[in-house]
Protein backbone atom coordinates (compact mmCIF):
# COMPACT_ATOMS: atom_id res chain seq x y z
CA UNK A 1 0.00 0.00 0.00
CA UNK A 2 1.74 3.26 -1.46
CA UNK A 3 0.90 6.43 1.51
CA UNK A 4 -0.03 9.85 -0.33
CA UNK A 5 1.75 13.14 0.95
CA UNK A 6 -1.35 13.51 2.76
CA UNK A 7 -0.65 10.78 5.21
CA UNK A 8 0.67 13.22 7.86
CA UNK A 9 -2.77 15.07 7.83
CA UNK A 10 -4.97 12.32 7.91
CA UNK A 11 -3.30 10.26 10.61
CA UNK A 12 -3.31 13.77 12.60
CA UNK A 13 -0.76 14.76 15.81
CA UNK A 14 -0.96 12.14 18.54
CA UNK A 15 -2.34 13.73 21.49
CA UNK A 16 -0.33 13.62 24.64
CA UNK A 17 -1.78 14.05 28.39
CA UNK A 18 -0.71 15.51 31.41
CA UNK A 19 -1.84 14.25 34.89
CA UNK A 20 -4.91 16.51 36.11
CA UNK A 21 -4.15 20.02 37.51
CA UNK A 22 -0.02 19.55 36.39
CA UNK A 23 0.28 23.15 34.34
CA UNK A 24 -0.84 24.76 37.77
CA UNK A 25 1.41 22.74 39.77
CA UNK A 26 4.41 23.03 37.38
CA UNK A 27 4.52 26.64 36.73
CA UNK A 28 4.26 27.76 40.60
CA UNK A 29 6.76 25.49 41.03
CA UNK A 30 8.41 26.74 38.18
CA UNK A 31 8.08 30.31 39.43
CA UNK A 32 9.53 29.89 42.72
CA UNK A 33 12.97 29.04 41.30
CA UNK A 34 14.37 32.81 41.73
CA UNK A 35 13.68 32.80 45.35
CA UNK A 36 15.15 29.12 46.03
CA UNK A 37 18.77 29.20 46.32
CA UNK A 38 20.04 27.41 43.58
CA UNK A 39 22.81 24.72 44.86
CA UNK A 40 25.10 24.72 42.03
CA UNK A 41 26.92 21.03 41.80
CA UNK A 42 30.30 22.09 43.67
CA UNK A 43 33.83 22.22 42.31
CA UNK A 44 34.61 18.49 43.75
CA UNK A 45 31.33 16.70 42.75
CA UNK A 46 31.99 17.67 39.21
CA UNK A 47 35.56 16.45 39.61
CA UNK A 48 34.66 13.35 41.54
CA UNK A 49 34.95 10.63 38.79
CA UNK A 50 37.87 12.45 36.89
CA UNK A 51 39.88 12.47 40.60
CA UNK A 52 38.81 9.11 40.97
CA UNK A 53 40.19 7.67 37.83
CA UNK A 54 43.53 9.84 37.97
CA UNK A 55 43.92 8.39 41.23
CA UNK A 56 43.41 4.45 39.88
CA UNK A 57 46.10 5.79 37.25
CA UNK A 58 48.56 7.36 39.87
CA UNK A 59 47.94 4.18 41.98
CA UNK A 60 49.12 1.51 39.24
CA UNK A 61 51.73 3.47 37.90
CA UNK A 62 53.47 4.27 41.24
CA UNK A 63 52.74 0.43 42.46
CA UNK A 64 54.54 -0.60 38.90
CA UNK A 65 57.42 1.43 39.41
CA UNK A 66 57.78 0.04 43.32
CA UNK A 67 57.60 -3.30 42.05
CA UNK A 68 60.02 -2.41 39.39
CA UNK A 69 62.67 -0.91 41.65
CA UNK A 70 62.56 -3.68 44.14
CA UNK A 71 63.07 -6.34 41.29
CA UNK A 72 66.00 -4.11 40.18
CA UNK A 73 67.39 -3.81 43.76
CA UNK A 74 67.18 -7.68 44.36
CA UNK A 75 68.46 -8.52 40.73
CA UNK A 76 71.57 -5.91 41.72
CA UNK A 77 71.85 -7.55 45.31
CA UNK A 78 71.82 -11.21 44.25
CA UNK A 79 74.22 -12.30 41.72
CA UNK A 80 71.82 -14.98 40.74
CA UNK A 81 69.15 -12.39 39.19
CA UNK A 82 70.25 -12.71 35.42
CA UNK A 83 69.01 -10.22 32.44
CA UNK A 84 66.88 -13.64 32.05
CA UNK A 85 65.00 -13.17 35.28
CA UNK A 86 63.38 -10.29 33.93
CA UNK A 87 60.39 -12.26 33.26
CA UNK A 88 59.89 -12.44 36.75
CA UNK A 89 58.00 -9.28 36.39
CA UNK A 90 55.29 -10.48 34.25
CA UNK A 91 53.48 -12.50 37.18
CA UNK A 92 53.64 -9.40 39.21
CA UNK A 93 52.67 -7.40 36.59
CA UNK A 94 49.56 -8.92 36.43
CA UNK A 95 46.99 -6.31 36.52
CA UNK A 96 44.82 -8.19 38.75
CA UNK A 97 47.04 -8.33 41.05
CA UNK A 98 47.95 -5.05 40.91
CA UNK A 99 44.54 -4.03 41.24
CA UNK A 100 44.77 -6.32 44.52
CA UNK A 101 48.06 -4.98 46.19
CA UNK A 102 46.34 -1.44 45.53
CA UNK A 103 45.67 0.66 48.09
CA UNK A 104 43.11 2.54 46.09
CA UNK A 105 40.48 0.99 46.73
CA UNK A 106 38.28 0.10 42.73
CA UNK A 107 35.30 -0.41 44.25
CA UNK A 108 35.15 3.05 45.13
CA UNK A 109 34.59 3.33 41.41
CA UNK A 110 30.74 2.45 41.13
CA UNK A 111 29.69 2.12 37.51
CA UNK A 112 27.80 5.15 37.73
CA UNK A 113 30.87 7.14 38.04
CA UNK A 114 32.47 5.37 34.60
CA UNK A 115 29.51 6.03 32.80
CA UNK A 116 29.20 9.57 34.25
CA UNK A 117 32.80 10.04 33.22
CA UNK A 118 32.30 8.54 29.56
CA UNK A 119 29.56 10.93 28.83
CA UNK A 120 30.98 13.79 30.62
CA UNK A 121 34.51 13.37 28.72
CA UNK A 122 32.16 13.46 25.56
CA UNK A 123 32.63 9.95 24.18
CA UNK A 124 29.55 9.03 21.78
CA UNK A 125 27.64 6.28 20.57
CA UNK A 126 30.06 6.00 17.65
CA UNK A 127 33.11 5.43 19.97
CA UNK A 128 31.85 2.77 22.11
CA UNK A 129 30.61 1.05 18.38
CA UNK A 130 34.48 1.25 17.28
CA UNK A 131 35.51 0.07 20.55
CA UNK A 132 33.25 -3.05 20.49
CA UNK A 133 34.49 -3.84 17.20
CA UNK A 134 38.08 -4.17 18.58
CA UNK A 135 37.14 -6.84 20.95
CA UNK B 1 2.81 39.59 27.98
CA UNK B 2 5.17 39.97 24.68
CA UNK B 3 8.61 38.87 24.80
CA UNK B 4 9.11 42.78 24.97
CA UNK B 5 7.15 43.43 27.60
CA UNK B 6 8.60 40.79 30.16
CA UNK B 7 12.56 41.62 28.78
CA UNK B 8 11.62 45.53 29.77
CA UNK B 9 10.27 44.01 32.81
CA UNK B 10 13.54 42.69 33.77
CA UNK B 11 15.47 45.22 32.72
CA UNK B 12 13.88 47.61 34.61
CA UNK B 13 15.12 45.43 37.93
CA UNK B 14 11.87 43.57 38.32
CA UNK B 15 13.92 40.47 37.40
CA UNK B 16 11.36 38.01 39.30
CA UNK B 17 8.53 39.27 37.97
CA UNK B 18 9.66 39.18 34.41
CA UNK B 19 10.87 35.55 34.83
CA UNK B 20 7.27 34.95 36.32
CA UNK B 21 6.07 35.99 33.39
CA UNK B 22 8.59 34.26 31.18
CA UNK B 23 6.84 31.08 33.32
CA UNK B 24 3.34 32.28 32.25
CA UNK B 25 3.82 32.72 28.30
CA UNK B 26 6.43 29.85 27.84
CA UNK B 27 6.55 26.93 30.62
CA UNK B 28 3.01 24.75 28.69
CA UNK B 29 5.00 25.52 25.03
CA UNK B 30 8.60 24.31 26.30
CA UNK B 31 7.14 21.53 28.01
CA UNK B 32 4.95 19.77 24.51
CA UNK B 33 7.93 20.55 22.71
CA UNK B 34 10.02 18.77 25.18
CA UNK B 35 7.83 16.02 25.60
CA UNK B 36 7.79 15.40 22.00
CA UNK B 37 11.76 15.12 21.70
CA UNK B 38 11.83 12.80 24.86
CA UNK B 39 8.75 10.82 24.85
CA UNK B 40 8.43 10.83 28.27
CA UNK B 41 6.24 13.12 31.22
CA UNK B 42 8.85 12.30 33.69
CA UNK B 43 12.02 13.09 32.24
CA UNK B 44 10.17 15.92 30.65
CA UNK B 45 9.06 17.41 33.88
CA UNK B 46 12.49 17.16 35.51
CA UNK B 47 14.70 18.58 32.49
CA UNK B 48 11.53 21.12 32.06
CA UNK B 49 12.64 22.04 35.86
CA UNK B 50 16.80 21.90 35.09
CA UNK B 51 15.78 24.34 31.78
CA UNK B 52 14.18 27.04 33.64
CA UNK B 53 17.37 27.35 36.58
CA UNK B 54 18.95 27.51 33.12
CA UNK B 55 16.99 29.72 31.54
CA UNK B 56 16.89 31.67 35.22
CA UNK B 57 20.91 32.13 35.93
CA UNK B 58 21.65 32.96 32.31
CA UNK B 59 18.61 35.82 31.47
CA UNK B 60 20.90 38.34 32.63
CA UNK B 61 23.36 37.18 29.27
CA UNK B 62 20.54 37.30 26.72
CA UNK B 63 21.92 40.11 24.62
CA UNK B 64 19.05 40.64 22.25
CA UNK B 65 20.51 39.54 18.99
CA UNK B 66 17.99 36.70 18.41
CA UNK B 67 14.32 36.96 19.60
CA UNK B 68 13.98 35.69 23.33
CA UNK B 69 11.42 32.80 22.34
CA UNK B 70 13.88 30.94 19.59
CA UNK B 71 16.45 31.59 22.64
CA UNK B 72 14.56 29.39 24.90
CA UNK B 73 13.93 27.21 22.50
CA UNK B 74 16.95 26.85 21.63
CA UNK B 75 18.02 26.03 25.61
CA UNK B 76 15.30 23.51 25.58
CA UNK B 77 16.61 22.22 22.31
CA UNK B 78 19.82 21.29 23.60
CA UNK B 79 19.10 20.27 26.88
CA UNK B 80 17.15 17.95 25.65
CA UNK B 81 19.15 16.71 22.97
CA UNK B 82 21.97 16.36 25.50
CA UNK B 83 19.80 14.31 27.49
CA UNK B 84 18.57 11.66 24.93
CA UNK B 85 22.57 11.65 24.04
CA UNK B 86 23.27 10.95 27.40
CA UNK B 87 20.83 8.48 27.87
CA UNK B 88 21.81 7.21 24.46
CA UNK B 89 25.26 6.28 25.93
CA UNK B 90 24.01 4.63 29.15
CA UNK B 91 22.13 2.45 27.85
CA UNK B 92 24.97 1.53 25.11
CA UNK B 93 27.71 0.88 27.53
CA UNK B 94 24.69 -1.46 29.78
CA UNK B 95 24.19 -2.80 25.97
CA UNK B 96 20.28 -2.00 25.84
CA UNK B 97 19.23 -0.34 22.72
CA UNK B 98 17.84 3.00 23.09
CA UNK B 99 15.54 3.01 20.20
CA UNK B 100 13.45 -0.30 22.06
CA UNK B 101 13.02 1.45 25.40
CA UNK B 102 11.29 4.57 24.02
CA UNK B 103 9.06 2.34 21.61
CA UNK B 104 8.56 0.62 24.57
CA UNK B 105 7.75 3.94 26.57
CA UNK B 106 5.40 4.41 23.74
CA UNK B 107 3.54 1.30 23.65
CA UNK B 108 2.71 1.63 27.59
CA UNK B 109 2.29 5.39 27.81
CA UNK B 110 -1.11 6.12 29.46
CA UNK B 111 -0.85 9.63 28.99
CA UNK B 112 -0.18 8.98 25.25
CA UNK B 113 -3.80 9.38 23.67
CA UNK B 114 -3.26 7.72 19.62
CA UNK B 115 -4.62 5.15 18.01
CA UNK B 116 -2.11 2.19 16.94
CA UNK B 117 -1.23 4.48 14.21
CA UNK B 118 -0.39 7.22 15.73
CA UNK B 119 1.61 5.17 17.77
CA UNK B 120 3.51 4.21 14.94
CA UNK B 121 3.74 7.43 13.59
CA UNK B 122 5.67 8.22 16.89
CA UNK B 123 8.09 5.31 16.72
CA UNK B 124 8.86 5.88 13.37
CA UNK B 125 10.16 9.72 14.34
CA UNK B 126 12.04 8.59 17.19
CA UNK B 127 13.85 5.94 14.82
CA UNK B 128 14.80 8.97 12.89
CA UNK B 129 18.34 10.47 12.89
CA UNK B 130 18.67 12.91 15.99
CA UNK B 131 19.02 16.04 13.44
CA UNK B 132 16.07 14.57 11.17
CA UNK B 133 13.52 13.90 14.32
CA UNK B 134 14.16 17.60 15.55
CA UNK B 135 13.34 19.52 12.54
CA UNK B 136 10.45 17.12 11.98
CA UNK B 137 9.20 17.71 15.07
CA UNK B 138 9.49 21.24 15.32
CA UNK B 139 8.05 21.95 11.73
CA UNK B 140 5.52 19.21 11.93
CA UNK B 141 4.58 19.09 15.77
CA UNK B 142 5.43 22.75 16.94
CA UNK B 143 4.23 24.35 13.60
CA UNK B 144 7.42 26.62 13.81
CA UNK B 145 8.37 28.22 10.53
CA UNK B 146 11.63 26.93 8.92
CA UNK B 147 12.86 30.51 9.76
CA UNK B 148 12.61 30.39 13.26
CA UNK B 149 13.74 26.64 13.59
CA UNK B 150 17.03 27.91 11.79
CA UNK B 151 17.48 30.63 14.38
CA UNK B 152 17.09 28.07 16.90
CA UNK B 153 19.24 24.98 15.59
CA UNK B 154 21.91 27.21 13.60
CA UNK B 155 21.11 26.05 10.72
CA UNK B 156 20.08 27.06 6.69
CA UNK B 157 17.16 27.10 5.90
CA UNK B 158 17.86 25.02 2.83
CA UNK B 159 19.42 22.35 5.13
CA UNK B 160 16.34 21.86 7.57
CA UNK B 161 14.05 22.11 3.96
CA UNK B 162 16.38 18.91 2.79
CA UNK B 163 16.55 17.36 6.34
CA UNK B 164 12.46 17.78 6.92
CA UNK B 165 11.84 16.06 3.32
CA UNK B 166 14.20 13.22 3.94
CA UNK B 167 12.38 12.70 7.36
CA UNK B 168 9.08 12.46 5.94
CA UNK B 169 10.10 10.15 3.58
CA UNK B 170 11.55 7.82 5.80
CA UNK B 171 8.56 8.19 8.02
CA UNK B 172 6.22 7.08 5.08
CA UNK B 173 8.06 4.03 4.08
CA UNK B 174 7.88 2.71 8.01
CA UNK B 175 4.31 3.55 7.84
CA UNK B 176 3.93 1.65 4.61
CA UNK B 177 5.98 -1.35 5.87
CA UNK B 178 3.36 -1.63 8.98
CA UNK B 179 0.27 -1.24 6.97
CA UNK B 180 1.18 -4.22 4.50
Amino acid sequence: MEIGNDIFEKIGKPSMGVPEGYFDSLKSRLESIPSAKVSHPGVWAGMRPYLALAASFAAIVLIGNALLRDTVKNQSADPFYSEDSYADIISITNPELLYNESEFDMEELSDEDIINYLIESGVRTEHLAYAGDQY
Amino acid sequence: MTDKEILDLYNSGQRELAFKELVNSYSERLYWHIRRLLCSHEDTDDLLQDIFVKIWSSLSTFRGESQLYTWLYRIATNESLNFLQKQKIRAALQFESMTSKIEERIDEDTLLDGDQLQRDLMKAIQRLPSKQRTVFIMRWFDDLSYEDISEILGTSVGALKASYHFASEKIKAELEKNLK
